[in-house]
């Protein structure tokens, strides 16, 4: 029940990486974009682009991203004089109620749009990283400006620890949204059932921990000697299969990257679903999904999967990086039907909250408690009297 | 003669910073009166809602008479005793609806479920006000806010004590 169902919102979303780009945080946006922009409200994302023709049209760009090393992948980010100017002349001609910065914390377009803005703000922090001296040295610079948004969200509570940790301040949990029924409903599809086990994600990353996964097979197929593993995810698969042990390479299939569809199906139809990453995730949205698509889920035991399975209620948890756990905990699992069939349907149930009619309602809520007593969004003062003290009108 | 340049520049960086630190702080005053009207309207309309359900066939008429009072109170509170009459309200409606298991009509379970909302948002409205009083009281303690009182004359915001555990 929204306090004002009819109060159509004017909502700036700035997305921190480049758009054309995958990651869990471009998803997002996108996803509660497209949710926004179906219940009537206008909502312009500013998001650094590599190719500008190919960009639905509620996204604007901010220029092309610069690629750096960051909490051990590469951030395609963006800033400087250039991003700057666009990002204020974004603000001052988009009229907006609302900004919404994803990542403010992250030297982007989100720290230079909650700098350069005044009004009601919202904040999402999605990275839960240990104290990283490089990032937050700057703390007393960010300080002041993340003190500026009139509430903050994280997506799990781990990015809230680490939020509290660097910067001192407290935010509301929000997970991030899927849409749960359209993995629902997925067709058992009989290549990939029996005692399958599966795997979606960039595997050519380390964090990703499909090596802990190649590690356990052997142990595993000894126990469970029709065992097949499924890998869907883009990458080149020769490395990985050249570094395995030849009886075993019939047991695994690399599936390339798959549709939304297909990947209903394939939840559907697996056994077990494993997440062996090592770390680097602040909340694992796979982890929801393949939940909502039925499958039993087995995950390292890295803070922000112990969260999001209840610590092991709705997935069995192994410890992270062992692959003798890993082989442990799955044998138990193909072993015991009924034990995998309860967790399946468990954590099916529970996936429902993570449904975006659930979060983007809640998240749309604290919306309505920024817009308190506003009068929408304008450049801040200070940068106002510098663009006259230059001759500049922006607006 | 460069010594006077650099002077120069130090003079006009430290009224920079200063103009800069009085902005800031007016932002931080202004969220604290923002996240407090917020939280005062989610409050004022769980009374209301207090209000009507003691009106309604959930509440017997002991209860009722309880809510009523706990409601009234909550409404008219000066802002000192304000969090005080909020708890009450809060026990009022704890000790009606803990043994809450009975079947109700549809328009009792609308008003619980309104009521069950408002407390969820009122829970994110205190922790949002919570966090910009304490961000206000923090930035004011430091010396060069103390020392140019670059406060004014604006007084200090104080905490909203919530026993969070009886909503």
């Amino acid at each position: 029940m929204p306090l004002q169902d009819n109060r159509l919102l004017r909502i700036g979303i700035v997305c921190p990486y480049g758009w054309d780009t995958p990651g869990g945080v471009q998803n997002h946006i996108r996803d509660l974009a497209e949710y926004l922009i179906a219940k009537g409200h206008f909502v312009s994302v500013l998001a650094p682009v590599i190719n500008e023709e190919k960009i639905p049209d509620y996204v604007v760009s901010a220029g092309k991203p610069i690629a750096i090393p960051y909490n051990g992948a590469v951030a395609r980010v963006l800033f400087g004089p250039i991003a700057f100017a666009r990002v204020r002349s974004w603000i001052s001609s988009g009229g907006f109620d609302l900004l919404h910065l994803h990542e403010p914390a992250i030297p982007s377009i989100s720290l230079l749009a909650c700098w350069a803005a005044d009004g009601p703000m919202v904040g999402t922090f999605h990275a839960a990283a240990k104290r990283q001296k490089a990032i937050f040295a700057i703390g007393p610079i960010l300080e002041p400006v993340i003190e500026k948004l009139s509430a903050r969200i994280a997506v799990s509570e781990a990015a809230r620890s680490t939020l509290t940790e660097h910067l001192d301040t407290d935010a509301v949990v929000i997970p991030n949204g899927i849409y749960a029924k359209r993995y629902g409903d997925g067709k058992k599809i009989d290549e990939w059932s029996g005692n399958t086990l599966g795997f979606i994600g960039r595997f050519e990353e380390p964090r990703k921990g499909l090596a802990v996964l190649l590690e356990a097979l052997p142990i595993i197929a000894r126990f469970a000697p029709d065992v097949r593993v499924f890998i869907a995810g883009p990458g080149d698969s020769s490395d990985v299969i050249d570094g395995i042990n030849p009886q075993l390479r019939s047991r695994l299939e690399f599936l390339g990257r798959i549709s939304e569809g297909d990947k209903a199906d394939f939840l559907a139809s697996i056994a077990l679903y494993i997440a062996p990453n090592t770390g680097g995730e602040s909340f694992g949205i796979i982890l929801a999904e393949a939940l909502a698509g039925g499958a039993a889920v087995v995950a390292s035991d890295i803070p922000a999967f112990e969260s999001l399975l209840g610590e092991g209620k709705y997935g069995a948890l192994f410890p992270s990086e062992s692959a003798q756990e890993l082989a442990k905990v799955v044998i138990d699992l193909l072993r015991d039907v009924e034990k995998r069939s309860e967790l399946a349907k468990r954590g099916k149930k529970y996936a429902q909250q993570f449904d975006w009619d659930v979060v983007a309602e809640d998240i749309f809520s604290i919306y309505e408690m920024a817009l308190v007593g506003s009068e929408g969004v304008q450049l801040a003062s200070e940068n106002r009297s510098w663009n006259r003290f230059l001759g500049r009108e922006e607006s | 003669m460069k010594s006077w340049i650099l002077l120069l520049f130090l003079i006009i960086f430290a009224l920079w910073y200063l103009s800069y630190s009085a902005t800031r702080l007016d932002r931080l005053h202004h969220r604290v009166e923002t996240s407090w009207a917020n939280l005062d309207g989610l409050l004022q309309r769980r009374a209301a809602v207090a209000l009507e359900i003691s009106r309604s066939a959930i509440a017997d008429p002991a209860s009722s008479l309880l809510l009523t009072a706990a409601a009234h109170q909550a409404r008219e509170a000066e802002i000192e005793v304000r969090s005080q009459a909020e708890s009450g309200l809060s026990g009022a409606l704890g000790l009606l609806l803990q043994d809450g298991h009975e079947r109700y009509g549809p328009i009792e379970n609308d008003l619980l479920r309104e009521l069950s909302i408002l407390t969820d948002k009122v829970r994110v409205a205190i922790s949002l006000h919570v966090d910009a009083v304490q961000r206000t009281q923090m930035v004011r303690k430091k010396f060069v806010f103390k020392l140019f009182r670059l406060a004014g004359s604006a007084p200090l915001p104080v905490t909203y004590e919530f026993e969070a555990d009886v909503l």
